[in-house]
C-alpha cells in the first residue's frame, strides 16, 4: 500500500501543474453539485414551511362559492360552514374513516392593554387543535378543556403581539396572567405562542365555546380540521374527497361536483405531493451536478490517458523485469482514484463551507410576498449521507476516469522497454 | 541444459508476411557465456525476445530450465520474466525517477519482497558493483558505465538463471565497455551466472566463451572462443 503511493505521489509530482488544473474540474464538479443540492434542499425546506404545518393525516375544511347553478340557485352563492356540516362528517356516511374533528369561528376584535391598542383575530378552538395544527407554545398554556366546559374568556396570543402590548424591553412572560380587552370583554392572558417565519402575528386563540357564545354566530363555524385513518393511497384519497364533496354540496344546495363550493385541504395528499416534488427537484440536481462532475471526469480519463502514453517505455520495463499486467492497471487506477478523490474532497468542503455560508446569509432573510413573510431559504444544507454519497461517487468516478487509460497501459507490451528511447 | 530450443521458427505477418527465425535449434548449458552474433535484420533481436518470454514464437519448442516456455498467460511471463531472467540493455532502461537502489530494488518489489528487506538486498548488490556512495542518485546524475552496472545489479538481485543482455555496450564508449564486458566475464567466472551477450560487434563476442552467429534466421557456425582469439582485431580490445 505504502509502495503504491508513493509510486502516484511521485508520477503527480512530475505532473504538477496538469494534475491541479484537471483536480480544478473535478473540485467544481462536486462543488457544484453540493451546493446545488444545498441549495435544492432549502429551498424545498422552505416549501415545506410555507405550506402549514398541519399534521399530515388531516383534512381541512372551507367554505367557498358555488361555480355552477344547481337545483334553481345562481352560481356564485357563498357557502357557510354549519354545525350540520360537522355532525355529516362524524356521522355513519364517513365514520369508517373520520376520528377527531375540531371546528375553529372566529372574528377581528382589537386588543388594548392601558393605552397599547392593536388590532387581532380571535379563533374559536378546541385544545387538540394545538397538535392538530402543530402551535407552538412558547409560555404558558393552551386551551384546555375545562376553559370550554366553562365558557372561559382566556386567550393565547403571538409572541409578537405581546411584545406590541407591553412597554419596550419588558419581559413578554410578564403578561401571562393579565387580563387584556379584546372587544368590549376582558379576557385572561393564558400563554403565548411561538413567532416564527410561518405564523400570523394577529391570530389569538380562545375556547370554541367562548367565541360561539360571545360573538353571537349560532351554527356557523369558519371552517373544521378532522384527522382520518385507512386511507393509504392518493386513489383513496381521491375517492374519499370525491363522495364527501358530494355529500357537503348535496347539504347546501351545491352542485355534487361543485369544486368551488367547499374547499378542501387535504394534508395527506399535499404532503405526497410535496415529497414527490421534493424527489424530482432533488434527482433533477443530482443529473446536473452529475454532468458537471462528468467534464471533471473526462479531463482525469484524458490526463490518465497522456500519462500512459508518456510512461509507456517505463511499463514495458516493469513488464520487462515481472510487473503483472494487474500491477499496472493497479497503479494507474489507484492513481485516478487519488487525483479523483483529493481534488473531489476539496471541491466538497468547499461546497459545504459555500452551504454553510449560504446559511447564514439568505438563509435569514425573507421575502415579502403578498404581504407574507417568506423565507428564501430554509437550511440550505446537506446532510453527512450527501457527503458519504458523493464520496463513493468519487471513487466510482475515479475508477472509471482510469478504467480505459488502465486497460490501456496494461496492455503496453514488454518489448516496448527494447526499443529505444 | 538450461535453454534448448526446437526448431523454433517465427514469422511477422504484415503487408508482407516476414519469416524472420527459420528453424532455431541452439542448446545452452549451465554456466555458459555465450554471445548472438549476427548484422541488423539477421532475427537476433526476435531470437533474444523470444529467449527473454518478451515475444512468441509460432511452431517448435523453446524450453527454460526444465520448463516449456509456450502459450503463457500474461501473468506467467512476467513471473517467469522476474524469476529466471535478468535483462542488460542497451539503453540500460533504469526508471528515470527512481534512484539507482530503487530501480535495483524493483524486480524485487514485484516478488512481493518486503521494503525493508529489499532495500537491504539493493544496497548488498550495489556495493558489490562498486556503486554504494550513488546509490540515491537518480540515473541521469550518473555516467554510462554507472548506470549499466546499476542495470546489471537489478538483473543479479533476484539470483536468476540466465543473464540476457541486448547490446550491453552499445551506448557506451570502448573504455566503459571493455570494464562492462570484464564485468559480465567475472560474474559468469565467479559466480557461474549463465550469460547470453546479443550483438552485432565482433570485439564485445570475443569476449565471450562461445560464439553463436545467426544470419538471415538461420544458425550458422558456433565458434568456441574460450581463447578469446575470434576476433580479427585480435583479443582484448573492443574497436568503436
Amino acid at each position: 500500500m505504502r509502495d503504491l503511493f508513493t509510486e502516484i505521489f511521485e508520477s503527480i509530482r512530475r505532473n504538477k501543474l496538469r494534475t491541479v488544473l484537471t483536480g480544478f474540474a473535478v473540485a467544481w464538479g462536486i462543488f457544484m453539485l453540493i451546493v446545488l443540492l444545498g441549495t435544492g434542499n432549502g429551498l424545498m425546506n422552505s416549501f415545506t414551511q410555507g405550506s402549514g404545518s398541519y399534521a399530515s393525516n388531516t383534512i381541512s375544511v372551507y367554505g367557498g362559492r358555488t361555480s355552477e347553478p344547481y337545483d334553481g340557485l345562481q352560481s356564485g352563492r357563498r357557502i357557510r360552514l354549519q354545525d350540520q356540516d360537522l355532525a355529516l362528517t362524524t356521522g355513519p356516511a364517513f365514520t369508517r374513516y373520520v376520528d377527531e374533528i375540531t371546528p375553529t369561528v372566529g372574528t377581528s376584535v382589537t386588543v388594548v392593554r392601558g393605552k397599547k391598542k392593536v388590532s387581532g383575530y380571535i379563533e374559536g378552538n378546541y385544545p387538540s387543535r394545538r397538535d392538530v395544527e402543530k402551535i407552538n407554545l412558547k409560555y404558558g398554556r393552551f386551551i384546555n378543556q375545562k376553559d370550554l366546559d366553562e365558557n372561559r374568556k382566556v386567550v393565547v396570543i403571538p409572541q409578537k403581539m405581546a411584545e406590541n402590548l407591553l412597554p419596550e424591553g419588558r419581559d413578554i412572560r410578564t403578561i401571562l396572567g393579565e387580563r387584556i380587552k379584546l372587544g368590549n370583554l376582558m379576557y385572561r392572558v393564558v400563554g403565548i405562542t411561538a413567532s416564527d417565519l410561518m405564523s400570523s402575528d394577529n391570530l389569538m386563540f380562545a375556547p370554541f365555546t367562548t367565541v360561539k357564545k360571545v360573538y353571537n354566530k349560532g351554527t356557523e363555524i369558519d371552517d373544521f380540521t378532522f384527522s382520518f385513518h385507512g386511507l393509504e393511497t392518493e386513489e383513496a384519497h381521491e375517492e374519499f374527497e370525491e363522495s364527501y364533496r358530494a355529500a357537503v354540496n348535496l347539504r347546501h344546495r351545491a352542485s355534487p361536483t361543485d369544486r368551488g363550493a367547499i374547499w378542501i385541504d387535504n394534508h395527506f395528499t399535499q404532503n405526497l405531493q410535496l415529497n414527490k416534488a421534493r424527489r424530482v427537484l432533488n434527482i433533477a440536481l443530482w443529473i446536473i451536478g452529475l454532468f458537471t462532475l462528468l467534464g471533471g471526469i473526462v479531463g482525469v480519463s484524458n490526463i490518465m490517458l497522456i500519462t500512459v502514453k508518456e510512461r509507456t517505455h517505463e511499463f514495458g520495463i516493469r513488464k520487462a523485469i515481472g510487473a503483472s499486467p494487474l500491477s499496472i492497471t493497479k497503479l494507474i487506477m489507484a492513481e485516478s482514484v487519488t487525483i479523483t478523490a483529493f481534488f473531489g474532497y476539496i471541491g466538497m468542503i468547499a461546497g459545504l463551507a459555500a452551504c454553510e455560508l449560504l446559511d447564514k446569509t439568505l438563509g435569514s432573510r425573507t421575502m415579502d410576498v403578498m404581504g407574507e413573510q417568506i423565507a428564501v431559504l430554509i437550511n440550505p444544507t446537506v446532510g453527512v449521507n450527501v457527503a458519504i454519497e458523493a464520496t463513493l461517487l468519487l471513487i466510482i468516478a475515479g475508477s472509471i476516469a482510469g478504467l480505459v487509460p488502465a486497460m490501456k497501459a496494461a496492455r503496453v507490451r514488454p518489448i516496448e522497454a527494447l526499443r529505444a528511447e | 541444459m538450461i535453454i534448448d530450443l526446437k526448431d523454433v521458427n517465427k514469422t511477422y505477418f504484415g503487408a508482407q508476411p516476414l519469416h524472420v527465425l527459420k528453424g532455431i535449434d541452439l542448446q545452452i548449458e549451465e554456466g555458459e557465456f555465450v554471445s548472438i552474433m549476427g548484422a541488423s535484420g539477421s532475427g537476433k533481436s526476435t531470437l533474444l525476445n523470444i529467449l527473454g518470454i518478451l515475444d512468441n514464437y509460432d511452431t517448435g519448442e523453446y524450453w527454460l530450465a526444465g520448463k516449456l516456455i509456450k502459450d503463457l498467460t500474461e501473468r506467467q511471463a512476467a513471473d517467469y520474466r522476474n524469476r529466471m531472467i535478468g535483462f542488460v540493455f542497451q539503453s540500460f532502461n533504469l526508471i528515470g525517477f527512481k534512484t539507482a537502489v530503487e530501480n535495483v530494488e524493483l524486480p524485487l518489489f514485484y516478488q512481493g519482497v518486503p521494503r525493508r528487506k529489499r532495500h537491504t538486498m539493493a544496497m548488498e548488490f550495489l556495493d558489490r558493483l562498486g556503486l554504494k556512495e550513488w546509490a540515491g542518485h537518480y540515473p541521469n546524475e550518473m555516467s554510462g558505465g554507472q548506470k549499466q552496472r546499476v542495470a546489471i545489479a537489478r538483473a543479479l538481485i533476484t539470483n536468476p538463471r540466465i543473464i540476457l543482455a541486448d547490446e550491453p555496450t552499445g551506448a557506451l564508449d570502448s573504455k566503459t565497455s571493455e570494464e562492462v564486458m570484464d564485468l559480465l566475464g567475472k560474474l559468469n567466472r565467479d559466480e557461474k551466472v549463465t550469460i547470453i551477450v546479443v550483438t552485432h560487434e565482433s570485439g564485445v563476442a570475443n569476449c565471450t566463451n562461445k560464439i553463436v552467429h545467426i544470419k538471415d534466421g538461420i544458425i550458422g557456425e558456433i565458434e568456441e572462443n574460450t581463447l578469446h582469439n575470434a576476433s580479427v582485431l585480435g583479443a582484448g580490445s573492443i574497436m568503436k
